[in-house]
């Protein structure tokens, strides 16, 4: 049989099968939904290789052989891509495409109304997470840091947050979503006090200074959401020697986890030899730290992580019992305390993440004062399930569950005599909230939170709402609305379980604009406190010494400016917050101004590399007006005033090789004259006069000198993010 | 009868794939040319263009997907004013880079082009993210030469990196300039395994011995 085609009649078919296509002409134009054209798209048959890129007037033109059933697609960055079906046929074919604008998560709206965001997930974030560590006066410490920011007063004589016209005990700090009970070092009374937790272990810090999400619930002023890093980048050890300790730090790291550890001890009493001090210490505070924290991924997408940390403290200052002809009287103090964070985020299927966390503390204050032991223990577990669904592109839905178990014992002895009470408490939450994108400008955040508490048998439900609205790239306003509730102070519920959970309601505008690494921010809110626990007896160990009485509230404007932009290789900030806030709570015999509360707050913080010296250098500079206190010599209630408070701290750090860093810092370089009014005896002497001394710093000026070395393989790595 | 029915049919694939294969050739030739002329922002998005569209036409080839990432990268070097814009363009080549990296994890140049991207992700704020990016650079970099010690792109990024620290600290940098140097003789000596392979690199090379003897 002769074959069907010979050899010369196969060099025919291919031609005919690669040539035989007639051809097509598409041109067009693409356009944006305002019928701006978009030069640069590309359009073209989809799986072919035929196609053009638009030009400057948006017009495209090509020519393809393909036939039939083909799908036309057009890509442009930052739009929605394009496809349409279409059929080739011999000659010219026209289409006008229109591209959306792509809905972005990340460069949509954000909500801001009372937030201050420091990482790097979110590239518009006001701070970065090196900006909480290179702070002249902050010294390291996250809690110092934050006291740069509007709506903080200062308080030197605590050290902790006071946020927008609240007590320190309404600000709560969040570690991977679980709560840190104790996040302070225990300090005697009317000395300042800082964080327990390193700062370089977080990858992020979201500081929220009112009208916060329902996920966050016991806290009515502020939360502080702590997240720590992820995987580390590779091996290494730290070494960091200061003149107030030591510390060394190693990660070890393998493919899907690791695991790193470290050990600080701190003891000032070199440095006090050294350096004239105020107090008069037996034993200067000595503080020692050891933690480790471990990484494991689980699965492709899951990442555990777990983190202990163990603290223990010892201190010993000399007072004056004012009671006591101004006696000399030693004040012990001993803390231990442990911490354990565990948390574990998956996701479920595409539009599912689960995260799940637990965190467990116990802390034991020892105090010995006069005749009187006193031993305070606080122990408590908190876990928490959150379940975030995507339902689409522009609606993200939360939901989870909190418990909480605690317990709080108090043991007084004196003498022979003992005094052992305590409360426990269980108590459970519900949050849910929808976030809902109406368009890349406008988003709206709603929700609720209710909490059952076993100990005081109440329940309650606070709403939470918030909106953001983008004018222009630049502008952008949004507005918090929410009720906030929180158990009372753990020294009252030992006492009463009668009462209720204390209330505010927080209302919030803020209006933002930043432009070229200029940052201008401004905040109006007004905060209405009720249900707060009011003492109305002397009688402190009497349930019924205890009511839901009390009420407050705090309004105040909030200013923000931050330039990275005019000075070359420096940046600046100005922060200023104007409060007015009154409340009757506590021990108060009326409604006055909180002794807590400064009207006027501001702090400018500069920061300048200077590249010659390789060195970073900072200045703060920080000022409180005066706040009132009680003086019982005197008619009245809050009747006094402190002197304003000034404070001009400086920073220099000095990269001397790849992998080691000099740090100087000193708090207070001119002196300016510290102190926060005067504490008094509990009864008059006999000559009617209620003895007093005043409340000072522990010392003018506090400097250190630190060096901190990174040994690794590649041994280019440093610190710099450690202090810069 | 049957056999010229066969003999047909495999004519019929063969001048299909010879198509597809010349037009894979042709395009990846007129976009490369494209990306070696290219001056601006928008020349280099129309190269990349092509590029999208040959990885869209041929799943299979990490090279597309290479080459459109180098693009992006480019575009990020060459927008000097808009941060924001500047990281929009990596975010589009890291989505060819993570690409490139489940459908080639054996290829060396895929870590060259991943660590490139942190560099370039490094340059848009080195105050800030100077630490967390040069380690990952280093890290893909470090990769690329475990696959292929002899890679000259991946040698070149690790000398510009090492060389970038010791002038930053005012060290010594005549160990960098001389490998600077090995590397610049030996360039020829590697082979390039197509011409839709990456090349780049030599010019980058003798700018580095430019500075080197210009420092005296």
């Amino acid at each position: 049989m002769r074959p069907f085609i010979n050899i010369s009649n196969l060099f025919l078919l291919l031609f005919l099968v690669s040539g035989a296509f007639a051809q097509t002409t598409i041109n067009g134009t693409v356009k944006d939904n305002k019928g701006e054209p978009l030069p640069g798209a590309n359009i073209y048959l989809k799986g072919t290789y035929d196609g053009v890129s638009s030009g400057l007037d948006g017009s495209f033109s090509f020519d393809t052989h393909t036939s039939g059933r083909q799908v036309l697609r057009t890509d442009f960055l930052g739009f929605e891509s394009f496809e349409q079906e279409i059929d080739l046929e011999v000659g010219i074919l026209q289409f006008d495409i229109n591209l959306k604008e792509k809905f972005n998560q990340l460069t949509a709206v954000t909500i801001t109304a009372g937030t201050f965001e420091a990482g790097d997930e979110h590239r518009s974030a006001t701070l970065n997470s090196l900006d909480m560590v290179t702070i002249a006066g902050a010294n390291g410490d996250i809690y110092g840091a934050l006291q740069m920011l509007p709506g903080t007063s200062s308080n030197p004589e605590s050290g902790k947050l006071f946020v927008k016209g609240g007590t320190s005990e309404e600000s709560q700090t969040y570690i991977d979503g679980t709560l840190v009970l104790v996040p302070y070092t225990s300090s005697p009374p009317l000395t300042s006090t800082f964080g327990r937790f390193d700062p370089f272990m977080f990858k992020g810090t979201i500081f929220s200074t009112g009208g916060y999400s329902a996920e966050y619930g016991q806290a009515l002023s502020s939360v502080l959401q702590l997240n720590t890093n992820d995987m580390p980048e590779e091996d290494e050890l730290n070494i960091s020697l200061l003149t107030v300790g030591a510390g060394i730090a190693g990660t070890k790291k393998w493919n899907t986890g690791a695991v790193r550890s470290s050990v600080n001890y701190t003891n000032l009493k070199p440095y006090m030899a050294i350096a004239p001090q105020q107090y008069d210490w037996n034993h200067p505070p000595e503080y020692f730290a050891a933690d480790v924290s471990i990484r494991q991924k689980t699965g492709s997408t899951g990442l555990l992580k777990l983190y202990a940390n163990f603290n223990n403290s010892f201190m010993s200052l000399n007072r004056l019992d004012l009671n006591n002809d101004k006696k000399l009287l030693a004040y012990d103090l001993k803390n231990d305390n442990f911490y354990l964070n565990g948390s574990w985020q998956t996701t479920m299927g595409k539009d599912w993440i689960y995260r799940s966390g637990i965190s467990f503390t116990e802390n034991n204050d020892i105090i010995d004062f006069d005749r009187v032991n006193f031993r305070e223990t606080l122990r408590g577990v908190h876990q928490k399930n959150l379940f975030i669904h995507q339902l689409n592109q522009k609606v993200i839905i939360r939901m989870g569950t909190d418990f909480f178990v605690k317990t709080f014992i108090n043991d007084f002895t004196q003498d022979d005599d003992n005094l052992l009470v305590d409360y426990s408490e269980f108590s459970g939450a519900a949050f849910t909230e929808a976030e809902v994108y109406l368009s890349n400008k406008f988003v709206m955040r709603a929700g609720g939170r209710a909490e059952y508490s076993d100990y005081l048998n109440h329940f309650n439900l606070s709403p939470r709402f918030s909106a953001a609205y983008k004018f222009d790239d630049h502008m952008l306003a949004s507005l918090a609305y929410g009720r906030f509730v929180q158990n009372p102070l753990n020294s009252y519920l030992i006492y009463s379980s009668n009462i209720q959970p204390e209330r505010a309601d927080h209302y919030i505008l803020t209006v933002q604009s930043s432009k070229k690494g200029r940052l201008f921010r401004s905040e109006l809110y007004y905060k209405n406190y009720d249900d707060l626990v009011k003492v109305n007896s002397d009688e402190f160990y009497l349930p019924q010494a205890y009511d839901n009485s009390g009420e407050g509230y705090a309004y105040g404007l909030d200013i923000f400016w931050r330039d990275r932009k005019t000075i070359k290789n420096a940046e600046y900030w100005i922060s200023y917050g104007y409060i007015n806030a009154q409340r009757d709570f506590r021990d108060y015999p009326q409604r006055a101004i909180p002794s807590f509360v400064s009207k006027h707050n501001l702090s400018v913080v500069y920061k300048h590399w200077i590249s010659p010296i390789r060195s970073l250098a900072g200045v703060s500079y920080k000022f409180s007006s005066p706040r009132v206190y009680h003086d019982p010599n005197l008619p009245g209630f809050h009747n006094r005033k402190t002197i304003p408070f000034h404070s001009l701290d400086v920073n220099l750090s000095y990269l001397h090789r790849e992998n080691i860093i000099f740090y100087l810092g000193i708090t207070n370089l001119p002196g300016f004259k510290q102190e926060y009014g005067n504490r008094f005896a509990d009864l008059p002497g006999e000559d009617g006069i209620y003895a007093s001394e005043p409340i000072v710093p522990g010392a003018d000026r506090f400097f250190v000198v630190a060096c901190f070395i990174t040994l690794s393989k590649r041994g280019d790595l440093n610190q710099m993010d450690k202090i810069q | 009868m049957r056999t010229s029915m066969s003999i047909f049919a495999g004519l019929l694939f063969l001048a299909a794939t010879t198509a597809s294969g010349q037009n894979y050739q042709q395009a990846m030739g007129s976009a490369l040319g494209e990306f070696a002329q290219a001056k601006t922002v928008e020349d280099f998005r129309n190269a990349g263009n092509k590029f999208v569209m040959i990885a869209n036409a041929e799943p299979a080839e990490w090279l597309p997907l290479y080459h459109h990432a180098h693009c992006y990268i480019m575009m990020s070097f060459f927008e000097r004013t808009n941060p924001e814009k500047r990281d929009g363009y990596l975010d589009e080549a890291a989505i060819s880079i993570d690409k490139m990296v489940e459908l080639a994890p054996d290829q060396s140049e895929v870590f060259v082009m991943q660590g490139l991207l942190y560099s370039a992700r490094l340059m848009i704020d080195p105050m800030t993210r100077g630490q967390q990016y040069s380690a990952m650079s280093a890290q893909s970099i470090g990769r690329a030469l475990g696959i292929e010690p002899v890679n000259p792109r991946a040698r070149y990024m690790q000398i510009a990196n090492e060389m970038g620290t010791a002038q930053f600290f005012g060290n010594d940098i005549s160990a960098s300039c001389e490998k600077a140097q090995k590397l610049f003789d030996e360039w020829a000596d590697y082979t390039v395994k197509s011409s839709f392979h990456p090349q780049w690199g030599r010019e980058q090379v003798a700018e580095v011995l430019r500075q080197c003897s210009s420092r005296n």
